[in-house]
């Protein structure tokens, strides 16, 4: 555990000391502060239904999944692939420590980096309780779908770094896992069976993003994240054994 | 401890490494020499664990590699030969890191990052960002990490690379203090390094131990015929009258102007005959010393394979001793010193 915790330190002081990552939180602020505006002129224009604010900040504009789609890649291409680069992954692997352990901690990293993107947020929630009244619920809700939906690109993205020594092809490998799952949502009504509406109801990750910012928690939906994003973390670390192999 | 039974390893069709068996004791100083190629750094990356052989076996301090990996890796401290390390961090951030993923509490930890940057000659550079440090300091990182968790058992590939000469010195002094409790097993091209370090030598050829044994013993077992360095002045007639000395087998030509080598059967020593003779001819004796087989002559001997491999090996002495490198702070002192090596 504590090689874990070494790893995980380790990486998250790399990313406060990295340019890159000051880089990804002005454009994620910007792009947000963009979304939070329409979220207000909605708020502010009687006509718009109930609700509708949360959804259009948490998944309900194409920014937001422009934004993943940008901060995935950047966020999660150094973590592993930098390491076979250099090869500093020699005296990480004679280490006491596991492959396992290695993906965790940097995995957990990226993760925390990505929360704290995400913080500054908060402030908008802030603002608007402060003008009128917020239902704490849904927007408790938005930010768990955030962090779930996050956790499994984030995944695929160290998934995408342990198999490659360059970052820029990695970044290519995480854009071309994140684009066909981003489109999967869209297919839904091109499928009339009820079967299958709803295995895309539970796959797609917008309908998953919508149903959070209602403020539901669906445990399937988290199960869903959780163990994808496990399977993507194990890849990583199979990967990075079996370097050793070749 | 380090023990190696029959370590293979194969890369695709081609076999890097054939079945070595060695082992490593404690309180020792093994060093292993070869060409490039020759299988060095597979066998070190499968001693250190980051590499699993194809086949073959390798206990380190009594636990074996792939069974307690987590126990076997605690006792060893490993010095890649490109040791690579987080540009961004700071000198003592790192070993802090490091002493973590070790598995230090945090007052071991202080203590043993004391050390080892005092025994590794960090002290002026602790609070350095590791990125900006010359190529040197870099290295010395990288020994300091390898002994920070203060392993039984310490593998070393090339450690003296990149250092300037009062370093090097310094860190074979350490390398020195270090092996007197500790399995050491030392990779380099540094001949006289060796020679100055090391108890027992292994070469490797071709993924197989070609030879192995104390330096002297290597010296010995390989070499010819011993000799003796002659210069003489004023003396035309030289090679039939030294060639009449009892025991000398063989006079040839040597360096400079009126030198000769003078061969001889193992266990006589013709250099008083020699001198007798100058004297009685009134030949200028200008110099007069046994010609030492350096490990340079058996190293070469041992790796060369074909007539064209022999030919380029006459080059090749010089280039071993002192491998060129990046020109930023570092020389090879001693690489043409072989004749003040202690044995």
């Amino acid at each position: 555990m504590k090689a874990v915790w070494a790893t995980y330190l380790r990486e998250l002081r790399a990313y406060f000391f990295s340019p890159l990552a000051y880089l990804v939180l002005f454009f994620f602020l910007v792009i947000n502060g963009i979304t939070f505006y329409i979220v207000v002129a909605s708020l502010s224009d009687p006509r718009s239904p109930a609700g509708q604010p949360l959804e259009l900040f948490f998944g309900g504009t194409f920014l937001f999944w422009l934004v993943l789609l940008f901060i995935t890649p950047v966020l999660t291409m150094r973590l592993i692939s930098e390491e076979l680069r250099s090869g500093s992954v020699e005296v990480l692997m004679t280490a006491p420590i596991t492959e396992g352990q290695v993906v965790a901690g940097k995995y957990f990293a990226v993760l925390t980096f990505y929360a704290f993107l995400w913080a500054p947020t908060l402030a908008y929630a802030g603002i608007i309780a402060y003008n009128a009244k917020v239902d704490w619920g849904p927007v408790a809700a938005g930010y768990v779908g955030v962090l779930s939906l996050g956790a499994l690109l984030l995944a695929m993205g160290t998934f995408a770094s342990s198999v490659t020594k360059s970052q820029l092809v990695a970044a290519m490998i995480t854009v071309a896992l994140l684009i066909p799952l981003f489109l999967f949502g869209l297919v839904e009504s091109l499928f009339n069976g009820d079967l299958a509406k709803q295995v895309i109801g539970v796959v797609g990750l917008a309908s998953h993003m919508e149903e959070m910012a209602k403020g539901i928690i669906d445990t399937r939906r988290i199960v869903f994240y959780v163990s994808w994003s496990w399977f993507f973390l194990f890849l990583a670390s199979r990967a990075l054994e079996d370097k050793k192999w070749r | 401890m380090i023990e190696a039974h029959n370590l293979t390893r194969r890369y695709g069709d081609f076999t890097a490494v054939h079945g070595i068996s060695f082992s490593v004791n404690e309180g020792e100083i093994v060093g292993m020499l070869g060409p490039n190629g020759a299988g060095k750094t597979t066998t070190i990356r499968m001693i250190t664990g980051f590499l699993p052989p194809t086949g073959g076996r390798v206990t380190v301090a009594g636990k074996d590699l792939f069974e307690s990996p987590r126990e076997a890796r605690r006792q060893l401290g490993y010095l890649p030969e490109n040791v690579a390390l987080y540009g961004e961090m700071r000198v003592e951030e790192y070993l802090a890191y490091r002493a973590r993923l070790e598995g230090l509490s945090r007052a071991e930890a202080r203590e043993a990052i004391g050390d080892s940057i005092e025994r590794c000659l960090l002290t002026d550079v602790r609070h350095q960002v590791i990125g900006t440090l010359s190529k040197g300091y870099r290295q010395r990182v990288g020994l300091a990490t390898a002994i920070l968790h203060r392993p039984s058992t310490l593998v070393l590939d090339e450690p003296t690379v990149g250092l300037d000469p009062k370093q090097i010195i310094a860190i074979r002094e350490l390398i020195r203090d270090l092996g007197r409790q500790r399995t050491l097993l030392l990779s380099t091209h540094i001949l006289p390094e060796v020679e100055l370090l090391c108890n027992r030598v292994m070469i490797i050829d071709r993924g197989r131990i070609v030879a192995e044994g104390t330096p002297e013993e290597l010296r010995e077992r390989s070499v010819g015929n011993p000799a003796v360095r002659v210069t003489l002045k004023g003396a035309p007639d030289a090679v039939a009258i030294l060639g009449s000395v009892p025991g000398v087998a063989a006079v040839h030509p040597g360096r400079g102007d009126g030198g000769w080598l003078v061969e001889h059967t193992a266990g006589t020593d013709p250099r008083e005959e020699i001198f007798r003779a100058a004297v009685a001819r009134g030949w200028v004796l200008l110099e007069m010393a046994r010609e030492r087989t350096t490990l340079e002559d058996v190293f070469v001997r041992l790796t060369t394979h074909d007539q064209a491999g022999e030919a380029a090996a006459q080059e090749a002495p010089a280039e071993t001793a002192a491998p060129v490198q990046d020109r930023e702070d570092m020389d090879e002192v001693d690489a043409t010193d072989d004749e003040e090596i202690p044995s």
